[in-house]
């Protein structure tokens, strides 16, 4: 009961937070210098009819209350220049089943490298396998990651052509998901092995080693499980950024994805795909927390919901 | 331990491999036919409106899918598209069309002159970028009967078979832009198709697929049967892709790739353009612009030889506003026939010149100029405007010149926010007019550029047939603009593209549109 006053008292918190980032980021675009029909070869009267056709030319208070309006009804509008005519649900939908479809390959990739390799790093803290992790976590980590889609992308498919460039041929999406999954399996890596080792150093493993229990359950019952909330404060966000897609892996390898939204859709001015992108974005980042919160519950009972 | 390792890296590579595998329908292909895969820009770009397609790529796919009156045929040359003859009346202010008896949209319906007519409204009332390219020329048209198609000119127009091979004045189907509205062209069964190849599939931000139409009058000849259009944005990734195989064109290869690609499939051609610094004449203009003797010093300054020698790019020295490759009958190209704006090969002397001219304005070794600002739109051209204003503080003595990149430059310039702009025009199809048009009336956007007697001598020239006489009056367009001065010409660049010539033949390019359906495989 408590959990459900819980989670019914967040999702109207929700809704108030996506209210205020709708506000904000629809006055904040109307201030941005230029629109959507800037053209070197459009004449001014040719701007003023489509100002005109899509009430570009009402205030902005009033352009505000008829997005809200259709909003409440499904509709957020047509592309004004990235797909031209295009509804933005159809165009978010679309995009968001190939960004999200890529990005669970990843997660589950950098999930499980990521734990794997921080575990044993910090079980073996100090020795030759530790270094050689701590080394390529520090390289991952640091190396952006249009470098890293360049480097495969000549690697592996110009210079050995064993993988496609394109997304859209078979195997032509292996290189995305390790371009997506590079950043967080090493950052899941370091995170679990400082979890790990603050987690080995506390009194009730010395009690249940001292109880007899095997060094397995000791470490992948006991120590793992509580030095995963660390781990899954970091996969709420990350999740939710994972599976919107990235601008980099989706730009480098031609992926129809979500992600080159977020940058393109600003620097083009297209204005219902920005405010598109952002609801969406915020609401996923919305939930992701939740779930996040409740996966806290789950993982550790004695944490309060409140 | 190692033999584990191996077989886990194994089934992770498979295991990604196999969850990678798209699911892709199979199209049958005919045996005589080739397929070819290109790519010329992304999603954005790839606009199927003929009415407002602004951008290369889509009006370049645009020439696949629908056709004109007229087209470009295998050499590039305009000739007649839908329109199996034309007869103009003595004054040559009346075309009159007769369409092709052969011709169909993908719905298997005859396209007709009504079609040309809905086409010419739509195009007018759509707001795109070339929404007066009919109006400009054209005073009236009607369909007298389903074949026939009658134009009434405002002005002889030589350059008119241009501006109807143009997509933005192809025939529609009425009946598709009202149901879909701002949808139309934008999934395959959102528009009807009248030219060789009709849209089967459109993967939004990744592909377009393109089918060679079997009742197009002309299909047989044709020897690619489909083409898969990727949409691309990254450079690099373009010329990865062409050098891994998977696309045998493409119009984007990173400039500092370019010499390592040439002579590996990379080709230069006349880019049909210009590349200028603008001076704002207009209200929002520092005052010290507004003199003639300011913006011919600083003109003459600009070491030209040094910009193209950091560009790097195979660039055209420029003298004049229009670019070479237009010749006349007597094989005189037209840069050489008009005189040059200056002589560049004596930059030496141009500097002494230009000194001697700031000092007849008042400003000797520059003191007393007032601070400036000098807007650009990319890192590139930055570069360039640096190393001009460089050349003005160094020979000038100017050195209150401020660079800046903006964001919206296009809204920027088209405000007047600025005192000294980039400027740069790349032509929509081979005509000079093209060219010329751009300062004509140009209150609202070319530097506030305002004169009758380049008005004048710009429709004297569209207003004639006779080349010579044509000639002539364009050669007084560019006199008066070298003497008015509301830009500079520094150059005129090459356009590239990778192609491949070792496997395949036939490929038109002309004025940044590229054709591919008169490519066959050596």
């Amino acid at each position: 009961m408590q959990t459900l006053r819980y989670i019914m008292k967040r999702v109207l918190l929700a809704a108030v937070s996506l209210f205020a980032i709708i506000t904000i980021t629809f006055f904040l675009m109307n201030l941005m210098p230029g629109d959507p029909f800037m053209s070197e070869k459009a004449s001014e009267e040719n701007r003023a009819i489509l100002i005109a056709k899509y009430g570009l030319d009402q205030p902005v208070y009033v352009q505000y209350g008829k997005y809200l309006e259709n909003l409440v009804h499904g509709d957020m509008g047509t592309s004004y220049v990235l797909q031209k005519g295009r509804a933005v649900r159809d165009i978010i939908t679309e995009s968001f089943t190939v960004s999200m479809t890529l990005g669970i390959k990843a997660l589950i990739v950098a999930v499980i490298v990521g734990i794997v390799l921080g575990c044993i790093s910090g079980l073996m803290k100090d020795r030759l396998p530790d270094g050689i992790i701590r080394v390529i976590t520090s390289l991952g980590i640091s190396m952006p990651g249009y470098v890293i889609a360049s480097t495969l992308m000549l690697v592996l498919a110009v210079n050995l052509g064993v993988l496609p460039v394109s997304y859209k041929k078979p195997g032509g999406s292996i290189m995305p998901i390790i371009t997506l999954a590079a950043y967080p399996t090493c950052y899941l890596a370091r995170l679990t092995r400082a979890s790990i080792l603050e987690v080995m150093n506390q009194d009730y493993l010395r009690t249940e080693r001292a109880k007899g229990m095997s060094e397995f359950v000791v470490v992948f019952v006991h120590a793992l499980k509580n030095s995963l909330i660390p781990v899954i404060t970091y996969l709420g966000p990350l999740t939710a950024s994972i599976l919107t897609g990235g601008f980099v892996a989706e730009s480098v390898f031609n992926v129809p994805g979500l992600g080159r939204y977020f940058v393109s859709s600003i620097s083009s001015r297209d204005y219902t795909m920005i405010m598109g992108v952002t609801i969406f974005y915020s609401a996923l980042i919305v939930l992701m927390n939740l779930v996040c919160d409740i996966l806290y519950k789950i993982v550790d009972p004695r944490i309060k919901l409140d | 331990m190692k033999k584990f390792n191996k077989a886990m890296s194994a089934a992770l590579v498979l295991g990604m491999t196999a969850a990678s595998m798209p699911c892709t329908a199979a199209f049958a292909e005919e045996a005589d036919k080739i397929t070819i895969s290109i790519t010329g820009g992304g999603e954005d770009s790839m606009q199927l409106n003929t009415a407002t397609s602004g951008f290369l790529n889509g009006l370049s796919a645009c020439r696949h899918l629908y056709e004109g009156l007229y087209k470009l045929d295998a050499n590039g040359e305009v000739v007649l598209g839908q329109a199996a003859s034309v007869e103009t009346s003595e004054d040559m202010m009346t075309w009159t069309f007769t369409l092709r008896d052969d011709i169909t949209w993908s719905d298997g319906q005859p396209v007709t002159a009504g079609d040309f007519v809905y086409g010419f409204d739509n195009l007018a009332a759509q707001g795109g970028d070339y929404s007066t390219l009919i109006s400009d020329v054209v005073e009236s048209y009607e369909a007298t009967d389903d074949k026939t198609l009658v134009l009434h000119l405002s002005n002889p127009c030589g350059y008119l078979p241009s501006v109807l091979a143009f997509p933005s004045t192809y025939p529609v189907r009425k009946e598709m832009v009202e149901e879909f509205g701002d949808a139309y062209a934008t999934d395959p069964e959102k528009a009807l198709y009248n030219g060789p190849y009709a849209m089967t599939s459109w993967d939004h931000e990744a592909e377009v697929v393109m089918e060679l139409r079997d009742d197009y009058y002309d299909a047989d000849s044709i020897s690619v049967g489909t083409i898969n259009w990727m949409l691309t944005t990254e450079e690099s990734t373009a010329l990865a892709s062409f050098e891994s195989g998977d696309i045998m064109y493409s119009d984007m290869c990173p400039d500092e790739e370019a010499p390592r690609m040439e002579g590996n499939g990379l080709f230069y051609v006349p880019g049909n353009n210009n590349y200028c610094v603008m001076f704002n004449l207009g209200d929002k203009g520092n005052e010290v612009l507004k003199d003639q003797k300011v913006r011919e010093a600083l003109s003459l300054t600009i070491d030209r030889d040094r910009i193209i020698a950091i560009r790097d790019l195979n660039d055209e020295m420029g003298k004049t506003l229009a670019c070479s490759g237009y010749v006349n009958a007597d094989g005189v190209d037209f840069t050489d026939y008009a005189d040059p704006w200056l002589d560049v090969t004596d930059y030496e002397g141009n500097c002494e010149k230009a000194k001697a001219l700031l000092a007849e304005a008042g400003y000797e070794n520059g003191e007393g100029f007032p601070a400036l600002t000098y807007i650009v739109n990319n890192d590139s051209r930055k570069e360039i405007a640096e190393a001009i204003v460089n050349d003005w503080k160094e020979v000038l003595g100017i050195d209150g010149i401020t660079v800046e990149k903006v964001e919206n430059f296009s809204a920027a310039r088209r405000a007047g926010d600025y005192d000294i702009a980039y400027y740069g025009w790349y032509m929509d199809y081979t005509d000079l007019s093209n060219m010329f048009g751009t300062f004509v009336n140009t209150a609202d956007s070319n530097s506030f550029y305002q004169s009758d007697d380049y008005d004048a001598a710009y429709t004297a020239a569209i207003s004639t047939a006779d080349q010579a006489e044509q000639w002539e009056h364009y050669k007084e367009c560019e006199a008066i603009l070298a003497k008015d001065l509301p830009v500079s010409v520094i150059l005129h660049s090459m356009s590239s593209y990778l192609f491949d010539d070792v496997t395949y033949d036939g490929l038109v390019y002309s004025c940044g549109n590229f054709v591919f359906t008169y490519i066959t495989e050596k």
